[in-house]
């Protein structure tokens, strides 16, 4: 097509869009709705495999040893640690050494540690433990529970993985949602084309018998869809951003329960989001008006 | 040139046209006439290829109908004209408009558009209302900007089915007498009517169709039979 065509169909797609403003509000809401629940499980997700990462990133195995391990074993422990595979750093934090920190970590509140000296010391000796890669974790629990008296043996994987969990239902049911949102909103989309051919049958009647391609008939309403799902994409974007920077002000006032959770900056997650709305928001409205113009077009 | 050969068109049992041959030369004024069901309308579809024969050829200026691609269908019908009974014009565009859309549609120029719609309207005789809108016209009038709209693009073959049934017979007349000139100017016509008066008046040549089939062909004829 000529480029002055493609000036007169783009004119004709948004005369179209503005001539059917009932429809076409409602299939901006509906891709709106479509696409907003699609973005909050994004976020969703986003946030929680980036808490996934940070805790896998640093997953530490912190082994207690028994108040009566002696020195032979201590010493034991730590050659047997250093001679493991996967372990990045095994760190020896002795009890006093322990108490001490504990002491400054409390400040000006030290007092109430007054009681305790080296002989009555509470803690235990604590080898740190940092691992290469996660799955080296499994293992070396096992092998550190074999030491002689150790007492317990501690890691972060259980969280690691219910943390997963969460997110993998969150992906299912999510998507579950968001694909029968989008259906709602082709058949709507689709309804608002329909009705928009079905007010243009006599123009496009005429069209045809004065030799009209098929394509320069179906260009307006094609755009009409295009326009529709964008219109729809840029105002679920605006309402992710809105309520997702909302949330992060939440987030940021101490005693808030979301102040729990790190979440990731809004660029992080406006940007990606955004660009998948527009997309889906396109395709979800090209392929509506598409569907809707196919027994039209026989003349 | 057309030309039909042993061309059938079966709905079901019912045979809206059977067996027809005839030939129309380039520049001709034919008639189309017969009662209501005949195959008037059918014949017309067929010229336009919206519909396909159930058997027989189409040949038009050496173009096989019946062999052509859909999407070659609305290139072939940039060559023919159209005009109802109804005019068919959009109401929400002036009549200037309505007769540019027929040029945007087969992509000419805006330059082309500026020279060619006002002298088309100007030969219908509607150059004073080229901002005027189709209701604002009276029905002679709109049959004219539905001709200019049909004419804009220079086509060979002119198709007018029942151009003057909602017309009184003066306005009638004038519609004849630009159709007319057209077909004067070189263009085939061919023209499905009931006027027996406009007929009579012609002297054409008219093809006379009842139940499916040509019972009259003949040049400078006349409308026989009952309506």
């Amino acid at each position: 097509m000529k480029f002055r065509s493609w000036k007169n169909v783009i004119r004709e797609g948004v005369k179209n869009t503005g001539r059917n403003r009932v429809m076409s509000m409602a299939s901006i809401g509906a891709i709106m709705a479509a696409l907003f629940v699609l973005g909050v499980i994004i976020a969703t997700i986003i946030n929680l495999n980036n808490a996934v990462a940070e805790l896998e990133s640093k997953v530490e195995i912190t082994i207690y040893m028994a108040k009566e391990a002696s020195e032979e074993d201590i010493k034991e422990a730590k050659s047997k640690l250093n001679s493991w595979e996967g372990i990045l750093e095994a760190k020896f934090i002795d009890k006093d050494q322990a108490l001490e920190d504990w002491r400054k970590e409390m400040g000006d509140k030290s007092y109430l540690l007054e009681g305790y000296t080296s002989e009555n010391n509470p803690l235990p000796d604590t080898f740190l433990i940092r691992v290469e890669n996660p799955q080296y974790v499994e293992d070396l629990v096992n092998k550190a529970k074999t030491l002689a008296s150790v007492e317990e043996v501690r890691y972060s994987s259980d969280v690691v993985n219910s943390i997963s969990g969460i997110a993998r239902a969150v992906r299912f049911v999510g998507m579950a949602i968001v694909i029968l949102l989008s259906i709602m909103s082709i058949i709507i989309i689709s309804n608002a084309i329909k009705m928009s051919v079905h007010s243009r049958r006599r123009e496009i009647n005429i069209m045809k018998y004065i030799g009209a391609t098929n394509w320069y008939i179906r260009w307006p309403f094609l755009i009409e869809g295009l326009i529709l799902g964008m219109i729809g994409a840029i105002l679920a974007g605006a309402a992710t951003a809105g309520v997702y920077s909302l949330l992060l002000k939440k987030a940021q006032e101490p005693d808030n329960f979301l102040s729990i959770f790190g979440l990731l900056p809004l660029e992080n997650i406006v940007y990606p989001i955004l660009s998948l709305y527009l997309i889906i928001g396109c395709i979800i409205g090209a392929l509506a008006s598409g569907l809707s113009m196919r027994k039209y077009l026989n003349v | 040139m057309i030309k039909m050969t042993k061309v059938t068109k079966a709905y079901g049992n019912l045979k809206a046209i059977k067996d027809v041959d005839l030939t129309i030369n380039n520049g001709e004024f034919v008639f189309i006439v017969g009662p209501s069901g005949a195959g008037k309308s059918t014949f017309i579809k067929l010229l336009l290829k919206e519909i396909e024969p159930s058997s027989g050829k189409i040949n038009i200026n050496g173009l096989e109908l019946t062999e052509m691609k859909r999407r070659d269908i609305p290139y072939y019908r940039r060559n023919i004209g159209v005009v109802f009974q109804d005019f068919r014009l959009l109401p929400d565009k002036t009549v200037f408009d309505n007769v540019a859309f027929a040029m945007e549609i087969v992509e000419a120029s805006g330059r082309e558009i500026r020279r060619q719609v006002p002298a088309v309207l100007a030969m219908v005789g509607l150059a004073s209302k080229a901002r005027a809108y189709p209701h604002e016209l009276a029905g002679g009038e709109q049959q004219r900007v539905s001709l200019a709209r049909a004419l804009v693009n220079n086509p060979s073959l002119l198709i007018a089915d029942e151009p003057t049934g909602n017309l009184d017979p003066v306005t009638a007349r004038e519609i004849m007498k630009i159709i007319n000139l057209v077909n004067y100017r070189g263009t085939t016509v061919i023209m499905a009517t009931h006027a027996r008066e406009i007929v009579n008046a012609m002297k054409k040549r008219v093809i006379t169709f009842r139940k499916g089939s040509v019972v009259a062909d003949r040049a400078k004829g006349e409308y026989f039979g009952e309506v």
